[in-house]
């Protein structure tokens, strides 16, 4: 066995990686991030930054609930407050919608989760600039918010850093290194480095990283984008006004510094193959066409409910890769083929607010083997091997179904009788 | 009303550029291309004088490769009504990209040429002017705002000195300025109209023109990329620090 360097072995500076980073590091363990590029550089740094925490079923609601306390924790730690704690609706304005919205606010109460219906005058009263004359339900959860996640990776690596955290960046992986049917590192460009445990937190790229290992790690690189429209006096959005989630029209929003962020799941976005693109690929580089079909899906759906959107908005518009697998949720764990090597992956667009207890459960799975989370939703090896989930190309029409999907099906109970 | 609005479609500047080994050009293997964000500009104001009431045919301009016709498709997507391709495979200078407008300008019959006041790969500033010249139109360059009179345009030009408002008489040549507005993305019915509309193929010869290159590249220089970075703990050593490398 060759010398080791840390005893965990990071791939990937995102909030997945650097959130397992942490926690492992608040355990005891010696912890190296090796990062192609920037700190949060890829899908972290393209994100709009919204923490939700009402999910469809009630596991992934209190993972996501445990994860804002988290993030209060990282405040204290740090001294740095970054949650913008501003509430969120839901709002329907179809019966199908509008039954989601019933069976939520009944999950989320059967959990302890604090969430209201709401009236069609208290959504206005919340929201001055949303247009509100259709909707028949909505629901608001007072404890959602959203963060900057430049701030949340800040506030990751300020904490791990006093741990002891080391942070490789503009340090590509080539190989993952095996001993003995085990994980025992990675080769990079500087030399080889040995650990007891390999993480791959490699957001879209994480399946090329499984590659090295020959493992098929089911997800695939998605297209996202979202606007944000520079203040204008004639529109004054407060910038503690809620977050607003419209899954009918596909999708969401938030307040940014004087203007509106309104972002979008679309029903055939943009698919990436990270192979295809340049070894010096920078995603905040990405830079949409005055064309761009995605974009000009995002203005009209943003129009549906913000109707003084429109394609003459001054607006900046950020595009970014996201990582959907075949289910919308993540993959946390090892493959039964190669002990040592864990998947932290596949986050579906929603990396950000899973960050925080993701790696407590990834920590508690490198260093414990289990956990006390229930991770039937996310088991790594759920797919594993199976028919229908190992050529890319069927991986891929898979993922791109789910990320078309994500916003369209209906949540809860409704739709096929039971939780999705 | 007709408005002609020559591009030209340049790196996007806010990727990392390299030079190729031999100093005569940049890499432009995996660069992505934009139109010249001047140029878009220009485009932007061309349909805002039309959404406020000037009934005006937009004519957009480029010159080079088939490569082109991506951008020239984009400006279809915004607004323009036609577009066309005058086949180049050379990259030219800025005197001969204004002796190939005044040919397409003769041609046109425009009442107007607004274009970006200067483009963002080789920021020469001079394609616009020349063009004024040889059609011997008056022009109003680096403008911040754009208003139709009866028979003139108005300008605002943003100078050293501070805003200068002239009247120009048209037909006039009107270079655009960065904060004369904010150009637009397409809306979806405009990009599926814009698959529809015309890109008109024209090859230099067609044009009568026997370029005359000017300007020789004799080498190319790519900024130092040297960079020092210090930690410092306090504002009082980050003043002590800046006045250390201050000259």
């Amino acid at each position: 066995m060759s010398q080791k360097t840390a005893d965990v072995l990071i791939i990937g500076g995102g909030v997945a990686g650097l959130s397992t980073a942490l926690q492992l590091a608040r355990r005891g363990k010696s912890v190296i991030v090796v990062e192609r590029g920037q700190l949060g550089s890829g899908s972290t740094g393209r994100a709009a930054g919204l923490l939700g925490q009402l999910r469809g079923t009630a596991a992934s609601t209190r993972m996501l609930m445990d994860g804002v306390e988290t993030v209060r924790e990282l405040e204290k730690e740090t001294g740095e407050e970054i949650f913008v704690q501003t509430g969120s609706l839901r709002v329907a304005a179809t019966p199908a919608r509008t039954q989601e919205i019933v069976d939520l606010v009944g999950m989320g109460k059967a959990i302890d989760f604090d969430i209201q219906h709401l009236s069609r005058e208290e959504v206005n009263e919340k929201l001055p600039y949303m247009k509100t004359d259709d909707l028949l339900d909505a629901c608001y959860c007072p404890t959602d918010g959203h963060l900057q996640p430049a701030e949340l990776v800040a506030s990751y690596v300020k904490w791990g850093r006093k741990l002891g955290v080391q942070y490789q960046t503009q340090t590509p992986v080539e190989r993952i290194l095996i001993e003995g049917g085990r994980a025992v590192g990675v080769q990079t460009a500087s030399g080889p480095l040995y650990a007891d445990a390999v993480v791959n937190a490699g957001g879209p790229w994480s399946y090329l990283i499984a590659e090295m290992a020959e493992s098929v790690l089911p997800t695939a690189a998605i297209g996202h984008v979202y606007l944000t429209t520079r203040p204008d006096d004639a529109i004054t959005i407060d910038r503690l006004s809620p977050g607003v989630r419209d899954r009918e029209n596909r999708i969401y929003s938030r307040p940014e510094a004087g203007g509106l962020i309104v972002g979008m799941y679309e029903a055939e976005p943009e698919q990436y193959a990270m192979e295809n693109l340049p070894a010096d690929f920078d995603m905040a580089l990405m830079k949409a066409a005055r064309d761009d079909i995605h974009v000009a899906m995002l203005i009209y759906c943003a129009q549906q409910r913000f109707p003084w959107i429109n394609e003459r908005t001054p607006m900046t518009v950020t595009t970014g890769i996201m990582t959907f697998s075949p289910d919308g949720k993540a993959f946390c764990g090892a493959f039964p083929n190669l002990p040592g090597f864990f998947h932290c992956s596949g986050f579906s667009g929603h990396g950000i607010v899973q960050s925080p207890t993701i790696g407590v459960i990834m920590a508690d799975l490198v260093t414990e083997g289990k956990t006390d989370y229930d991770l039937s939703e996310i088991e790594a090896d759920r797919f594993f091997e199976q028919p229908g989930y190992l050529a890319r190309e069927e991986i891929r029409n898979r993922c791109f179904e789910m990320a078309g999907n994500y916003y369209g099906r209906v949540e809860g109970k409704t739709a096929s009788g039971k939780a999705s | 009303m007709k408005i002609l609005v020559p591009t030209k479609r340049v790196p996007d500047t806010d990727q990392r550029i390299t030079l190729r080994e031999d100093g005569s050009g940049i890499n432009d293997d995996q660069l992505p291309f934009v139109i010249n964000p001047f140029d878009a500009i220009a485009l932007e104001e061309a349909i805002r004088l039309r959404e406020t009431g000037c009934d005006a045919e937009i004519l957009t301009v480029g010159i080079g490769s088939a490569d082109y016709e991506e951008q020239l498709r984009s400006g279809l997507a915004m607004g323009a009504d036609r577009a066309i391709l005058v086949q180049c495979e050379e990259s030219l200078d800025p005197w001969n990209v204004a002796r190939i407008l005044q040919a397409l300008v003769l041609r046109e019959g425009p009442d107007l040429v607004l274009m970006g006041k200067q483009a963002v790969d080789d920021d020469a500033s001079q394609a616009g002017p020349f063009l004024a010249a040889l059609l011997d139109w008056p022009q109003a360059t680096f403008a911040s705002k754009v208003e139709l009179t009866e028979d003139a345009v108005r300008v605002d030009r943003e100078t050293d000195q501070g805003i200068e408002t002239i009247e120009v008489t048209r037909p006039a040549v009107i270079t655009t300025d960065l904060r004369l507005n904010e150009p637009r993305y397409a809306s979806l019915p405009s990009i599926l109209k814009a698959r529809k509309k015309p890109i008109e193929q024209l090859p230099l010869e067609a044009l009568a023109i026997t370029l005359e290159p000017r300007v020789k590249i004799i080498d190319l220089e790519a900024p130092s990329q040297s960079r020092t970075c210090r930690r410092v703990d306090s504002v009082d050593q980050l003043a002590e620090a800046l006045v250390e490398v201050l000259p």
